[in-house]
């Protein structure tokens, strides 16, 4: 077996138990246990890097830019994901979090693997010194707004425990509802300043290749995803939009990134 | 013998027992109403969080205590029906059912956070107002004393106070759990009585700031002094609501101060920022629709006693050993009823024997012994008393011995015949007399 796959299943094999960890905190019925065990934390943080030397190597023996294609993309974008919840989870006290995150680290660097079978280059016609930036921009914007619905789904699960007046088993460990809330607007506001960069660098591409009405889908999908963000975030600063509404909409934000990532996966070829 | 009305957490939900709930103010009124009742009753009125209960003991045979204790319910459901709708079961208890229920209730083992100390005084502050108030005497006074007693008893021969999670510190706990640390967060303390006091000492030592927001500005500035905080009138409510984060209600108000209107604004001018109300007054301060608006979670002493329950630890044997004791000692004080019974047969008997002696010795004096001086007429006299008291011990001894075991009928009236004390059936009529109330009462209710 290369080494490749062997870095591939190991990695895999950190987030699994990453991932079991997480879950086994967030859904235990010891009493009084707030905060995950920091070795699931440890683990979390050596898969991320195992994962990001797997793409740095696979891309050397294929020859390929880790951000080009669907195969890569995904993998990274969930690389990110990884790290950026390791970086923040001890500040935001977040350790909840690690039960999606790890778990949508594993799904994502498995699908990567096995749904495209190798890397996909974009054809030669679309080629652009933007694109490799549009993409990681995109990338890093799906990589938060993947952390900030983990939290805001955690927020309204929260949140319908303390409104319904359950306060005991998942309510104890998950973490406070302001904390779930600042985090999950913080990671929002970057995802959004990513997705916009990553939006006008798009824009820019495709007015430059002439690609604005092959993927007219793809483009007005970003841009419903761009303002809806925006919107959730001016409502906030605006009207106060926090808490729940606020937890809705960056699930519909995310639902929405989603959407735009699919239609890159269904239509193989395409960047 | 007693009879106990009312209703209490088992029975009815916070929302029917703040209408039952009984201010200071209306206490006296109340207490007048429930001793005028037939039967002439000596009665406590005991209003908590927990419950609300009027322990009764009727002086008079009529009516009988069914009867009393529907006209007892009719009272507390008038009194309820002022403030809403009550329609509610009144429970009622009396006999040694009632007496067990009396010692549980003071000894904290019918409190919805078992081992709770503050029943004790509760219950102490309502015997000292229907003292005051001229209702509690006689044979019911004797029992809320015998209550204080095996209260005592429980505290000090079980563990069943320990460890107890008192209701601010469950508040605390949840206020966490919404804002993560408190540093950053003001306190609002909207009444300045005992409850929010202990609530300030909970809160106070994370919180960033107290302020105290009471009907009496005076009494805000006291409270506020002592956790360093500030001081508005209640007037300034919906402005200290916009700054404030968590909430502590406590007036005495018989209707809501907080409603869902005030709290709608008073969100649009906090942007949405999270607040946490905390009612632990009853009747409550707060809307339960409140808790409904967004960013906005209210609490009731219910939930956060229900918390308070859940978090204690497993003392199932403590709370055994406590209920033993309350068993043990609803047998002595069963005893001690009987042998109350039993006093105006021992008085009867004691004071025929004397006669007796007495009657023989001042027939001597007055022939045979008339020369004898003043000095030997006394001694003599403290003689008759010594052997009467010698004379009659033995058999009053066997007398409350048999009463204990409950078999003290044919010594009785074996005892009443020889000594020609009349009718043994009469002896234990004016029992409760002799022991508690001096009044005259026609007649006294047997059990």
């Amino acid at each position: 077996m290369p080494g490749v796959d062997l870095l591939f299943l190991a990695t895999a094999l950190a987030y699994l138990i990453a991932a079991a960890l997480f879950i086994r905190f967030l859904l235990g019925t010891e009493s009084g246990v707030s905060r995950v065990t920091p070795s699931a934390g440890y683990l979390l943080l050596a898969a991320a890097c195992m994962h990001a030397a797997h793409i740095c190597w696979y891309s050397l023996v294929l020859h390929i830019c880790p951000v080009n294609g669907l195969h890569f993309p995904l993998s990274v974008a969930a690389m990110f994901t990884a790290v950026v919840y390791v970086g923040m989870r001890t500040r935001f006290r977040i350790d909840a979090a690690g039960a999606l995150v790890a778990p949508l680290a594993l799904t994502t660097l498995l699908a990567s693997r096995f749904m495209s079978g190798g890397a996909l280059a974009p054809t030669p016609g679309v080629k652009s010194a933007i694109l490799p930036l549009h993409v990681t921009m995109n990338l890093l914007g799906i990589a938060l707004f993947s952390l900030a619905s983990s939290t805001a789904v955690l927020y309204l699960l929260q949140e319908n425990r303390l409104k319904a007046k359950r306060l005991s088993g998942l309510f104890e460990r998950l973490p406070s509802l302001d904390d779930l809330d600042r985090a999950e607007h913080r990671l929002l506001l970057a995802g959004f300043l990513l997705l916009t960069v990553g939006v006008l660098t798009g824009t820019l591409w495709a007015t430059k290749v002439d690609a604005v009405s092959s993927s007219l889908l793809r483009t007005v999908l970003g841009y419903i995803t761009w303002l809806l963000v925006a919107t959730v975030l001016a409502l906030r600063a605006s009207l106060g939009w926090r808490g729940r509404r606020a937890a809705y909409g960056t699930l519909a934000g995310f639902a929405f990134s989603m959407m735009v990532l699919s239609v890159y996966l269904l239509r193989a070829g395409v960047p | 013998v007693i009879i106990v009305v009312g209703v209490s957490h088992r029975t009815a939900p916070l929302e029917i027992r703040e209408r039952y709930a009984v201010s200071t103010d209306q206490m006296p009124a109340l207490l007048a109403r429930l001793s005028s009742l037939p039967g002439n009753p000596e009665v406590l009125l005991l209003s908590t969080c927990n419950r609300v209960e009027a322990m009764l003991r009727p002086t008079l045979t009529t009516p009988s205590l069914a009867e009393l204790a529907t006209l007892a319910k009719q009272v507390l459901y008038e009194h309820a029906r002022q403030a809403g709708n009550a329609e509610t079961n009144l429970y009622a208890i009396t006999g040694d059912a009632a007496i067990r229920h009396v010692f549980r209730v003071t000894s904290s083992l019918d409190s919805l956070v078992v081992g709770e100390p503050q029943i004790l005084g509760q219950v102490k502050q309502a015997a000292e107002f229907a003292k005051a108030s001229g209702t509690l005497r006689g044979l019911l006074a004797r029992s809320v004393d015998r209550a204080f007693t095996v209260a005592k008893r429980v505290r000090t021969e079980t563990e069943v106070g320990a460890g107890t999670v008192s209701v601010s510190s469950v508040a605390v706990d949840l206020a966490r759990h919404i804002f993560g640390g408190l540093g950053a967060h003001t306190v609002l303390l909207v009444g300045a009585g005992e409850m929010a006091e202990s609530a300030a000492r909970a809160l106070g030592k994370e919180a960033r700031g107290i302020r105290v927001c009471n009907r009496s500005i005076e009494r805000a500035a006291e409270l506020a002094s002592q956790f360093g905080g500030s001081a508005s009138s209640l007037e300034t409510l919906e402005d200290e609501l916009v700054h404030a984060d968590i909430v502590v209600t406590s007036t005495a108000s018989q209707s809501h101060i907080v409603s869902p209107a005030l709290v709608k604004r008073v969100m649009r001018a906090r942007k949405g920022r999270t607040l946490f109300l905390v009612d632990i007054s009853v009747p409550r301060n707060v809307s339960p629709d409140v808790h409904e608006i967004d960013n906005v979670y209210v609490y009731n002493v219910d939930d956060l006693e229900r918390q308070a329950a859940g978090a204690l630890s497993a003392r199932g044997s403590e709370v055994t050993k406590a209920e033993q004791i309350v068993e043990s000692e609803v047998a002595n004080f069963h005893k001690w009823l009987r042998t109350l019974d039993l006093q105006p047969m021992i008085v009867s008997f004691r004071a025929r024997t004397h006669a007796v002696l007495t009657s023989e010795l001042e027939r001597s004096l007055g022939t045979r012994l008339k020369h004898l001086p003043e000095a030997d007429r006394a001694a003599l006299s403290q003689m008759i008393e010594s052997a009467t008291n010698k004379l009659v011990h033995a058999p009053i001894a066997k007398l409350k011995e048999k009463a204990e075991a409950q078999e003290e009928g044919d010594f009785v009236r074996t005892l009443a015949e020889l000594f020609e004390l009349g009718d043994p059936g009469a002896s234990s009529s004016a029992a409760s007399d002799a022991n508690g109330d001096e009044s005259a009462r026609p007649r006294r209710v047997t059990h």
